[in-house]
């Protein structure tokens, strides 16, 4: 008989180390002072007025934010449980209509009625989610669509908020070089506070759960996660983000239509910034929204705005799916390089 | 009575045209588990063929039909070959698969308007605006037409499947993959032929579709969310289902049209989707509930 | 005289991911039944797996009847003559238990002689005579591993691979699906099991082969393999076991 120990003790401790070599790396250590870094000069930023003309740039850094923002609670549903949601824009759109109207009839600030319409998505969300989630993946990605064409038909013919058309929203009365402030500070306040979120989220044995069933749904219930429930909360704290940010990007752009927010491009953003970042990392939709604004803007100043982008916008999508699936930090992280500034895990 | 038989046949027509663009889209589900996207976008790559062959050399589109079928079968080779293939083989499958798609859609939207701009465009060989007169129905020729054309294909695609060895290996792997592979079925090849099948089927649907509506690259965008209602309703993997449930909701639409308007005839295909995954998420002819 | 099947050092793993197998062989004895023991994550699917082409061997060499095996798909290795019938039994739930059969003999050029046999599988196995009608899907856990392992016996093929055919049967069944096995050799086939139970396994097998940490550690005629000291403390549940 072949044979290779001579006793069972030594394959007991040959079994051990052999099960070291399989676990994962864990870098514990954590940088900060990266995150802080960063806040802080998007704090000051806004002070190169003082200097020049940057209104460009402040808007760059606000669209950005607004995206980390999005993107951040996207993951939440689509990173962490796993579920691809291609319809989230349908809550920027809620959000966006829900204060963007209070404004236009009753002129209280966007900003200030902001957690209230990212909680009426979020409501808005559990319903929906207790309908869609209770199909799994090519299924729910489906509903996700279908959904954005219903809302968008409603909206279009809703003459309450004016159609196809709209409403036009009043803008601040601040002078030019500090108009952007409040929405900037509003933003970046957003942006801060769903990454917080994100983080606490999945540290908490909810986003342990989630995390669960995104692995294995089944398994999941059958260890007792009550995967329903999970999912649809997951799905209205995501919807409650986008909400947020859809609330005071109406105020922003001094209108609110249909086709602002319900267009294909807003919610494939918030899908391939989680993607290109890392899909279910704390640090993934940041990174992922600043690539995507950086290679729009590229994009847009070499090739103008047009066809075009759509085009590149799918091909970066495709090779990102193809040869990167777990996105920047994801692929960092598994091939043990990721910076510690990035770990933000 | 007659108003009523009238939108029957109108919804059946429509019903046609939406089961064969359907119907492709169910035939890759079933043998790759891949829901694709870009599906649409592809039969307005067929719906652009036929559109320039007619503008160009007046080839009328029912006639070029054949062509812009091959054209779509060679492409899904090539998309197969260059994207699927790897796709099919690893175990993460579902949604990145379905997102990748996605990213196919955009793409082939970009290159559809960069080549060849956002015109809104129609095909209008004669009978796109003939008709016929059944006593005191009127029907539509160009639709007529279209309605025939589905059905000879998708009872083509019936047959195919039901008797041909290659057939019977394709229903084979869309009941169970594993099963079929180890029972002696280059399941790798049938991904391939199917992917290729269902392509040419948007083909045919895209010269259809070239003379039924009015078509620009974006498009595409309404036509998903429609077929895969249509796919959702019938049940995931059932081509059968997707038929039915084309017709069905065509013929439903169209009344709704009638009664309510325009609007809501589009809509019904979407409210439709969200009331059967309320009452029944497998559809009229899945199976068990789904599996990722 | 080339070996029949010869199973040499394996390195193999799923996709891109770490390599479950780090050296796995066995020695096949043809004719007999091998039951293949070990812990959980051993790597014992995963070796039939890569013998029958459903993972990628990335070292080690497989050969049959002296042809490299590495490489091929397992719709080209059942050609050869290797069965496999994977833990969920791989039938078509929604096909009669004749068509299920018949499906067994999808891969023979010549079909005149699939009708005889499917005929003489269903004589030998009236259980499946009984029930020709009925779909796959509604048949019990036993009924459904004997309709799965006489598929494979329609191709006469050399080898079968069993991958945990006791599961979640109740131990009557399971007795009978030994029977089976005992069967496949009477016809000449030689069979490789992977079994959960080992204690059972190896009690029916003629060879025993461990397999834990990605590697072979032991091998040799199951009777040895169970009375061993080592193995009973680790793998049979203590010294009390056999």
């Amino acid at each position: 008989m072949t044979e290779i120990y001579e006793n069972s003790e030594d394959i007991v401790a040959a079994r051990r180390a052999y099960n070291e070599t399989l676990a994962a790396a864990h870098d514990k250590r954590r940088a900060y002072w990266f995150p802080m870094f960063v806040v802080a000069s998007l704090l000051a930023l806004p002070a190169l007025q003082l200097v020049g003309n940057y209104n460009y740039l402040i808007h760059l850094v606000l669209y950005t934010m607004c995206y980390v923002t999005m993107a951040s609670g996207w993951n939440i549903i689509g990173g962490f449980a796993g579920y691809i949601s291609l319809g989230h824009n349908v809550f920027f759109a809620v959000g966006g209509y829900f204060a963007g109207m209070i404004f236009a009839r009753y002129g209280i600030s966007t900003i200030a009625m902001a957690p209230l319409a990212g909680l009426v998505c979020a409501v808005l969300g559990y319903v929906i989610g207790l309908i869609t989630l209770r199909v799994r993946g090519p299924s729910f990605i489906i509903s996700s669509l279908a959904l954005v064409m219903i809302f968008r038909i409603f909206l279009e013919n809703w003459h309450f908020v004016g159609g196809a058309a709209g409403v036009s929203l009043p803008a601040n009365d601040l002078p030019v070089e500090t108009a952007k402030f409040p929405y900037y500070y509003a933003f970046l306040a957003m942006a801060v506070f769903a990454v917080w979120a994100s983080y606490k989220i999945k540290h908490s044995k909810f986003g342990l759960g989630l995390r669960a069933i995104s692995k294995d749904e089944i398994k999941a219930e059958s260890a007792g996660i009550n995967t329903r429930l999970y999912k649809v909360l997951a799905f209205a704290f995501s919807a409650f983000f986008v909400g947020m940010a859809g609330s005071v990007w109406g105020e922003y752009l001094t209108y609110i239509r249909p086709n602002i927010f319900l267009v294909i491009l807003i919610s494939v953003n918030m899908v391939l910034m989680c993607i290109l970042g890392g899909k279910g990392t704390i640090a993934g939709p940041v990174i992922g929204a600043v690539l995507i604004v950086a290679f729009n803007e590229f994009f847009v100043a070499t090739l103008g705005a047009s066809a075009i982008n759509i085009l590149a916008t799918g091909l970066i999508m495709a090779l990102t799916l193809m040869f990167f699936p777990l996105g920047l930090v994801g692929t960092l992280a598994k091939h043990r390089k990721l910076p510690r500034v990035l770990n933000w895990d | 009575m007659t108003d009523m038989i009238q939108i029957l046949i109108l919804g059946l027509a429509l019903g046609g045209v939406y089961a064969l663009m359907g119907a492709g889209l169910s035939l890759v589900f079933g043998v790759m588990r891949i829901v694709n996207l870009a599906h649409p976008s592809l039969i307005m790559m067929g719906a652009y063929v036929a559109y320039w062959a007619f503008r160009l050399y007046g080839i009328d589109p029912l006639v070029i039909l054949p062509v812009a079928m091959i054209i779509l079968a060679a492409t899904g080779l090539i998309l197969y070959k260059l994207v699927f293939e790897r796709e099919a083989k690893s175990a993460r499958y579902s949604e990145m698969t379905v997102l990748l798609t996605f990213a196919l859609a955009m793409i082939f939207e970009g290159a559809l308007a960069t080549a060849f701009t956002n015109t809104q465009r129609v095909t209008s060989p004669e009978y796109a605006t003939d008709a016929i007169f059944l006593g005191d129905i009127f029907i539509p020729l160009g639709q007529l037409y279209a309605g025939i054309v589905s059905l000879v294909l998708i009872g083509s695609l019936a047959l195919f499947l039901k008797f041909s060895r290659f057939g019977y290996a394709i229903r084979a792997t869309t009941q169970n993959r594993d099963a079929a592979q180890l029972l002696g079925v280059n399941v790798n090849l049938v991904g391939l032929v199917s992917f290729a099948i269902g392509l040419a089927l948007a083909g045919a649907a895209g010269s259809l579709v070239s003379f039924v509506f009015s078509f620009f690259p974006s498009k595409h965008w309404e036509w998903i969310a429609v077929l895969m209602s249509l796919v959702v309703l019938g049940g995931m993997g059932s081509i059968l289902g997707t038929v039915v449930a084309a017709y069905m909701l065509s013929v439903v639409a169209a009344f709704v049209g009638f009664f309510f308007g325009a609007t809501w005839s589009t809509l019904t295909f979407f409210l439709a989707l969200f009331v059967v995954l309320l009452v029944r998420p497998q559809g009229l002819f899945g199976e068990k509930p789904e599996l990722t | 005289m080339t070996k029949l099947l010869e199973v040499k050092d394996v390195v193999a793993g799923y996709d891109d991911g770490p390599a479950i197998l780090n050296g796995a062989s066995i020695d096949v004895q043809p004719g007999k039944v091998h039951c293949i023991i070990g812990p959980n994550g051993a790597g014992k699917s995963t070796l039939l797996k890569a013998i029958c082409g459903m993972l990628t061997v990335r070292h080690g060499s497989v050969t049959f009847e002296g042809r490299n095996l590495k490489g091929l798909r397992p719709d080209q290795v059942l050609r050869e003559g290797i069965c496999f019938v994977p833990q969920e039994r791989a039938l078509f739930p929604k096909m009669s238990v004749r068509e299920n059969l018949r499906m067994g003999g999808f891969s023979m050029p010549d079909k005149s002689t699939l009708e005889k046999r499917i005929d003489e599988i269903e004589e030998r196995f009236p259980i499946l005579k009984e029930r020709r009608d009925q779909h796959a899907g509604t048949m019990s856990g036993g009924q459904q591993q004997t309709l799965a392992m006489a598929r494979t016996m329609i191709l006469q093929p050399r080898i079968v691979m069993l991958d945990e055919p006791s599961l979640g049967l109740a131990p009557k069944i399971v007795k009978e699906v030994f029977e089976i096995m005992k069967v496949m050799t009477e016809d000449g086939i030689t069979v490789l099991l992977v079994e959960q139970n080992a204690l059972m396994g190896l009690k029916h097998a003629d060879w025993g082969v461990v397999l834990d940490l990605g590697r072979t550690l032991f091998e040799g005629p199951a009777a040895e393999v169970l009375t061993d000291k080592r193995i009973q403390e680790l793998y049979l549940g203590g010294k009390k076991a056999a």
